[in-house]
């Protein structure tokens, strides 16, 4: 499995969004490894073949349980003032930017692929973190973290948009838009990230981008007030990092977003599937798993039998759409954790209408074929 | 009516003057204003376009002026004189003034034109390239009014009028030159009390509180538009141009047919918009693309330029990306704006962050950052001295502070428990006569004994809690009114000298102390005493926002500020409303050197 997570800017929350995911990815035990092609930062980590990497990659790599490797970042530019670029390849000083660029792009782009295929060929999953945004008309043709990057070893994509400061339906629509033809049928899916209120009020804008672009939304983020080790200096997050210690301050952080990222419904099992899995490359991203017993991490799988005010209302509270595609309908299966209000998702499912008590029919997905269980949910119909 | 009469019989007699500079209140509408007829030889003038009749205190039906600034054009002034000398007139009330009035509005007098400027993300420089843009007009000498029809803001400022708008529309305002701003040019004023409730001030008064849900349902289909259509068109008929200024992103297309605040007022005013960029995150192009796409085609029409700004370094080096884009957008690029090394003053409160410092710095000044914090441009002034300030969240972040500085909140009471619950207030009480502290407001409030709020207005539920115990002083927080006041006066303490300020709070004061300040504008009453001292312990409070703005006050508070025997170097304390006037100027250049002027001149309808 194999994802690239694009950013519609810098501080989109790209690094963070990543780690989260690699923490994911290793609790479902599959094994996951971070990579970043191409950073840009004055923050680096010495890893322990004394190579150097950016520091975002090293604290992604301890949230997938792993030792940061030069591999993990094998190009970062760290500017040193005045104008001054050094350029760090494969973790040891390589040369100074200057006017004429073509020497250090040159062993960038051979690098870059080595470095790749060595983590893939050792793990389970690939992380990738794009740099900066995909869609810098002026640097495209040089670029390496994204588009350079899906061109170079045909890795699909997702997009993440903050939204605290506004506009996020236009960066991420347009985001899209500007990605060259070659590589855009790569982009399969977006999320948006630190929003605060209720997320039902973004329903019609998703809706929208995804009519236009083919995308399919992963999720909502909450805001977080949880300080992250800035990547770079137009990082401007506020709140605390708790403890004396960064790594497991950052590891607290991550597990913290994670679980506001499952009790908002973020889809990663839709994320999972909009990945590549290895060799056999592709396959759509909606197919059917009908009766695929899927793991739920951390939670005991619980079917309840749950009202059905409240399933429609969770359904409606966390934005979740539940969607019609070749016959079959979608949507995750909820349950109530105690510790958390409103219902979360804990596992997919998928049904042929015609098998159940249509409209309403509840399935436990851990079980190893589809059963009807009381009522259940309402589909939105997004006609 | 006599009194004008008279005035007018000598304003006559004197012929044409141009501006009076050896006026006291000179400028009092705005700079450059011809002062020939300091009253008017056309009142009442009875025309709609210009004033409106008024019900007066008494019932009596009075002709109001309102804003008209027809009679301060030089082009006017000189062609009623000549009039006057041509027909021979010598008197006011002449029946012939009539004719000379309807002739000066056929040549003279055109609706103005809007132009909006929206922008993609918050932040994005819209403020910035409104008030650049008013003072370029200002400059080629033609009379410019701001608009944003709808600021959510916490830093809001009370006009002369007695109204409250927010600071930014004040300050692009003085870009234009005007002297008076009103809530015509922030007719809709937001100020959040909690996540998702705000306090909406309309037409500069408070209305009624809203949450999200319900502003964007009842009230914005409901009065919303027609407040927008009608300030706009106030504006219009008074100045040569408006120009807008958006709110957020013109593109949430998840509440597009609420938005009034953005292409649905360039719709109200008939207005061409301006989308400008922020390329300091990245993705600019993306954004502008995304944002022009996305709004409705008939909208989207009105669209006719492209400005990227806050540019670092060469602008040039966007130019490869900028034929694509256009292609790709349809839309033209009339501006590359540099990053602008300009200070003004403090937008939003990430503005408050970590610590700013100028100089040596070696005075630490603890301001407490409340969560709900107010007026936070009351802190500007301190930014540009010889001190580092401090951001308090924590009692430890007061750990070696030289001074405290509590300032203005949205909610004192819920504050005040905030301050207790992180021992930042006993802190202070434990400071008190070793640093000085000064107290704004809200801050101020909190300096006394008690704080009353038994009808649960400020904090939602009634409660009396205790203050610092500074100030032997009792605050209640009685009815949902008020105090909106504009203020000018002297510095009892110290070597006096010229204070001015505003007040903007709910709560009224009971106070046993020495007075820090004299208001002496005060219409009704006469000079009237403000605020609290204690100077041998150091304590300072005062209602008045802005307080820090001029030189005395400021001055005095920094000369208390010692740290290790060292005191604060006030040689250089301006007044920072000549400050701001620079970096205006300043701003100002950098836009006309950037933009395509000519572009912008003919979407304002002028040909040069």
């Amino acid at each position: 499995m194999r994802i690239l997570v694009l950013g519609t800017s810098s501080d989109a929350g790209k690094t963070v969004c990543c780690a989260m995911i690699c923490r994911y990815l290793s609790k479902r035990g599959m094994d996951p490894v971070p990579f970043k092609a191409f950073n840009l930062s004055l923050n680096s980590y010495a890893t322990k073949d004394g190579g150097e990497i950016g520091i975002g990659q090293a604290f992604q790599a301890w949230a997938c349980g792993v030792e940061p490797e030069t591999d993990m970042n094998p190009v970062l530019l760290k500017p040193s003032g005045n104008g001054k670029i050094q350029a760090v390849i494969a973790g040891k000083p390589f040369s100074d930017i200057g006017a004429d660029r073509s020497t250090y792009q040159a062993a960038a782009r051979e690098e870059i692929p080595k470095a790749y295929s060595r983590l893939a060929s050792a793990h389970g999953c690939v992380i990738c973190e794009g740099s900066g945004s995909p869609a810098e008309l002026n640097l495209m043709q040089h670029d390496l973290a994204n588009t350079g990057l899906m061109r170079m070893i045909g890795v699909p994509a997702v997009l993440v948009g903050d939204i605290e400061r506004g506009g996020v339906f236009a960066a991420i629509y347009g985001t899209w838009r500007l990605i060259p033809d070659d590589v855009r049928p790569l982009v399969r899916g977006f999320f948006i990230n630190r929003f605060r209120g209720e997320p039902s009020i973004l329903r019609e804008g998703i809706e929208k981008v995804e009519e236009l672009t083919g995308m399919r939304c992963l999720g909502v983020l909450p805001y977080l007030p949880l300080r992250f080790p800035e990547e770079d200096s137009l990082s401007q997050s506020e709140g605390r990092m708790e403890g004396e210690d960064p790594r497991q301050a950052f590891m607290a952080n991550v597990d913290t977003l994670l679980e506001a990222a499952e009790a908002s419904g973020f889809d990663f099992e839709a994320l999972i599937r909009m990945s590549d899995r290895g060799s056999s490359a592709g396959g759509d991203p909606q197919g059917p798993h009908v009766g695929r017993r899927l793991g739920v991490h951390g939670h005991r799988p619980a079917v309840q039998k749950e009202d059905e005010g409240v399933r429609r209302a969770a359904g409606r509270a966390h934005g979740v759409l539940y969607r019609r595609s070749r016959g079959y309908l979608h949507g995750p299966v909820l349950k109530q954790d105690a510790r958390h209000g409103a219902p979360i998702p804990c596992g997919l499912f998928m049904i042929r209408p015609d098998t159940v008590n249509y409209p309403g029919a509840m399935v436990d997905a851990s079980l190893p074929s589809v059963e009807r269980r009381g009522t259940g949910w309402r589909e939105e119909d997004p006609g | 009516m006599d009194c004008i009469k008279k005035k007018v019989d000598e304003e006559l007699k004197r012929g044409w003057i141009g501006p009076d500079l050896k006026c006291d209140y000179h400028p009092c509408h705005f700079t450059g204003q011809d002062c020939t007829f300091c009253y008017c030889p056309f009142y009442p003038c009875g025309d709609e376009d210009l004033g409106n009749m008024l019900t007066g205190k008494r019932g009596n039906e009075v002709w109001a002026c309102s804003d008209c600034l027809f009679i301060h054009r030089e082009e006017v002034c000189r062609f009623v004189m000549d009039e006057v000398a041509r027909l021979g007139i010598t008197e006011a009330g002449d029946p012939r003034f009539r004719d000379i009035f309807l002739d000066a509005k056929k040549r003279f007098y055109r609706k103005g034109r809007a132009l909006m400027v929206v922008g993609a993300t918050s932040d994005a420089g819209k403020s910035i390239t409104v008030a650049a843009i008013c003072r370029i007009l200002h400059r080629k000498g033609y009379l410019v009014a701001p608009f944003k029809s709808q600021n959510m803001s916490l830093n809001a400022k009370a006009t002369r009028m007695g109204t409250e708008i927010a600071m930014a529309q004040t300050v692009q305002a003085k870009a234009a030159g005007l002297k008076t701003p009103d809530s015509h040019m922030n007719p809709i004023l937001l100020k959040p009390k909690k996540d998702t409730v705000s306090q909406v001030i309309v037409c500069g008064k408070p209305f009624a509180d809203y949450d999200v849900e319900s502003y964007y349902g009842e009230f914005v289909p409901g009065p919303g538009r027609t407040i927008v259509r009608e300030n706009v068109a106030f504006l219009k008929g008074r100045y040569d141009f408006v120009i807008m200024e958006g709110a957020g992103s013109p593109a949430e297309i998840n509440i597009y047919d609420r938005d009034i605040a953005n292409m649905g007022a360039a719709v109200e005013a008939d207005a061409d918009v301006i989308l400008v960029v922020n390329v300091e995150w990245g993705g600019a192009f993306a954004y502008a693309l995304g944002t022009v796409e996305l709004i409705p085609e008939l909208d989207r029409s009105r669209i006719k330029g492209v400005i990227f700004n806050n540019i670092r370094g060469d602008p040039e080096r966007f130019r490869p990306g900028i034929a694509e884009f256009e292609k790709q957008c349809g839309v033209p690029v009339i501006g590359l704006v540099p990053h602008a090394d300009v200070i003004l003053p403090s937008e939003d409160s990430e503005a408050l962050r970590g610590m700013r410092r100028k100089g040596d710095g070696k005075c630490l000044v603890g301001v407490v950052k409340y969560p709900r914090i107010a007026n936070f441009t009351d802190l500007d002034p301190l930014f540009l001295e010889d001190v580092s300030v401090v951001f308090v969240e924590q009692a430890s972040d007061l750990d070696g502070v030289d001074a405290v500085v509590l300032p203005g909140t949205k909610n004192t009471v819920g504050d005040m428990m905030w301050m207790e619950e992180r021992g930042i207030a006993d802190r202070i009480r434990s400071l008190k006569g070793k640093v000085p502290v000064a107290g704004i407001c809200g801050g101020y409030q909190m300096m006394g004994r008690t704080l009353d709020d038994s009808d649960g207005l400020e904090s939602g539920s009634p409660r009396i809690i205790d203050g610092l115990g500074f100030l032997d002083m009792t605050t209640k927080f009685g009815e949902y009114k008020k105090r909106v006041v504009n203020s000018d006066g002297t510095m009892l303490i110290g070597d006096g000298g010229e204070i001015s300020g505003y007040e903007l709070h709910m709560g009224m004061s009971e106070v046993n102390e020495e007075p820090l300040f004299e208001i002496t504008n005060n219409q009704d009453r006469g000079p009237v005493k403000e605020g609290a001292v204690r100077d041998s312990e150091m304590i300072y409070g005062t209602y008045l926002h802005g307080i820090f703005d001029k030189k005395p006050f400021r001055s005095y508070f920094l000369s208390r500020i010692v740290h290790d025997g060292k005191h604060v170097d006030t040689t250089d304390v301006r007044d920072y409303d000549d400050i701001l006037e620079e970096n205006i100027e300043k701003l100002a250049d950098v836009f006309e050197e950037s933009l395509d002027m000519g572009a912008i001149m003919r979407l304002l309808g002028v040909s040069e």
